[in-house]
């Protein structure tokens, strides 16, 4: 996935471990950029009696480096709190949920976002109400507009939301972690000598029911750069964008209070900026530790960048079909491709009239150049498919990501820096089989952009 | 007895460490929970709050109120040293004295 349950100790905590982040020019604001970091992965949409909230006890941060150094210039820092009207009923709800402050709705939460720039602390909004989950008909008849009032202006020109949303990830986790054995190319994997495949089938969408908590904020985007010239080749225009969860040092279970206590300094338990970095190029026992590192730490991960295992892995699981790959591989030879995609941005000149380029500092962020207006009919394979306003120049809620680094890691992206090299046929090709459209609910036009959550009533867990 | 105040190590006990140390009290690790008032004539150590503790919202470092929880973990008593959590701060005392008496107090 690409970033759901990506480390074993994470995984044992979602309330804190982060599951994707979005960073775009807002299309219908295009003097914005929308920032939106997911978390709580994976959540059925009927998860009662105590349906899903963010952690009150976890700092929830969202990064923006507008110099190029991987250090954090702006941070927008969010933290919950959640309020029971009656503690003395079982009930989330007891009757219809009409408002945001109706008397029927028990367990809510609140939020306060607080900038920091400089080391200064500013707190621009207070007491902010989440919606609720999306129950069914009867708890929350009228949910699109109910979430809509959670939608709040704040200050300098700042909208935020922060609550349950549709999954709009899409992936084939059954087929990818089932050796990689990509569905659309499953006769031709290797299947261990077993022969259980013999034709291509469609991908499966396995997060196609599920829910997700969303914190997005959409932010003009004068707010968010440095100074200097912000051209579509300027330095000045692109941001490194990451989310941080962070918990208390010490958390004890107080018997008597029948509760957990925290205390000491908050610590980074987990983070995200490109998809799917920590999940698939991240050795499993360094995990969590890339998870508590900032992203000026990540020159110790480059390797795994240049030499990705995945890389290693697809031609011998489907042989005969990568064989320049192979030989790339083989050869040792660093993927300079995927480090720049990844760890510094596109220079100016690799791509036309496209750069993302954050300077040499070895840092996984979400690079976006906030020059390059959103495209009128947007493509989800983003800059590989010939639309510069998508992934990896920041990421769209529809960009397949799972596609674009499948075929990048296949080497469908060496020819940027080696003209000489030829892809394989097929990296060209390679997908696990789904679209956008594979997102049942689809997405919005407007902020927060991710659909309206699936109700528990209509979609079972 | 002597209180320090010490540097912030370059890395701190893990979550995993931590929740483990807490959870479990051996000859080596020992986690206690008690309240500010109990521990305040043990030592003197001044506070040093954690470089990247920020607290959205509120004082970006601060000792728990009076009578707030107060989290004391030895992960190595042959150290002699105690981290001490309190709100959101970290405190490391040199208390060789407090440590032989707490690992005396668990046999």
């Amino acid at each position: 996935m690409s970033s759901h349950r990506e480390a074993p100790e994470i995984s044992k905590d979602p309330v804190a471990d982060s599951t994707d982040v979005y960073a775009f020019v807002s299309p219908d604001r295009p003097d914005t950029v929308t920032l939106i970091a997911n978390y709580i992965p994976l959540q059925g949409p009927a998860g009662g009696p105590n349906f899903y909230s963010f952690g009150d006890d976890v700092l929830y941060e969202i990064h923006i480096d507008n110099d190029g150094d991987g250090q954090d210039n702006i941070t927008y820092a969010f933290q919950f709190q959640t309020r029971l009207r009656d503690p003395n009923t079982f009930l989330y709800n007891t009757g219809p949920i009409l408002s945001l402050d109706s008397p029927n709705w028990n367990s809510r939460q609140f939020y306060n976002v607080t900038r920091i720039e400089h080391g200064t602390s500013v707190m621009i909004g207070e007491n902010l109400p989440c919606p609720p989950c999306n129950i069914g008909p009867l708890s929350t008849p009228h949910y699109a507009t109910l979430a809509n009032e959670a939608v709040h202006q704040i200050a300098n020109g700042i909208k935020v939301f922060a609550g349950q949303r549709a999954e709009g990830f899409y992936v084939d986790l059954g087929s990818i972690f089932d050796l990689a054995n990509l569905r659309p190319f499953e006769e031709l994997h290797a299947q261990y000598g077993m022969h259980v495949f013999s034709k291509p089938a469609d991908g499966v969408n396995a997060t196609a029911q599920l829910n997700v908590h969303t914190i997005a904020l959409q932010i003009p985007t004068s707010e968010l750069l440095r100074p200097g010239r912000h051209g579509e080749s300027d330095p000045a225009s692109v941001i490194g964008v990451w989310t941080t969860a962070s918990r208390q040092q010490v958390t004890l279970w107080d018997d008597r209070r029948g509760e957990n206590v925290n205390s000491g300094p908050f610590r980074q338990v987990s983070r995200l900026g490109n998809p799917l970095f920590n999940e698939v190029l991240v050795p499993l026992g360094s995990k969590d530790l890339w998870n508590s590192l900032p992203p000026t730490d990540d020159k110790r991960f480059a390797s795994y960048v240049a030499h990705p295992e995945l890389a290693g892995l697809l031609p011998a699981l489907y042989p005969g079909v990568f064989p320049n790959l192979e030989a790339l591989v083989k050869a040792g030879t660093a993927r300079a491709d995927l480090e720049a995609i990844l760890l510094t941005g596109i220079p100016s000149g690799i791509v036309k009239g496209f750069q993302n380029y954050t300077g040499p500092e070895q840092a996984d962020m979400l690079r976006l150049n906030t020059a390059i207006k959103p495209t009128e009919h947007p493509n989800a394979l983003g800059v590989i498919g010939g639309d510069l306003a998508g992934f990896p120049n920041g990421r769209r809620v529809f960009d397949d990501v799972v596609t674009i680094e499948l075929r990048a890691i296949a080497g469908v992206t060496v020819p940027l820096v080696d003209k000489s090299y030829r892809p394989d046929a097929a990296a060209a090709l390679v997908t696990d089989g789904l679209t956008a459209n594979s997102v049942p609910g689809g997405y919005l036009s407007h902020f927060p952009y991710l659909g309206v959550p699936h109700s528990g009533f209509s979609t079972p867990s | 007895m002597s209180a320090q105040s010490h540097p912030e190590p370059a890395e701190g006990p893990s979550r995993r460490s931590m929740l483990r140390g807490a959870g479990a009290v051996g000859a080596v690790g020992i986690a206690a929970a008690v309240g500010v008032g109990a521990a305040s004539g043990a030592a003197t150590a001044a506070t040093r709050p954690a470089a990247d503790n920020r607290a959205a919202g509120g004082a970006e470092h601060s000792a728990g109120p009076a009578g707030a929880p107060l989290v004391v973990y030895l992960r190595d008593a042959a150290s002699g040293e105690l981290d001490i959590f309190s709100g959101t701060s970290h405190t490391v005392l040199r208390d060789p004295a407090l440590v032989a008496r707490l690992t005396h107090a668990v046999r």
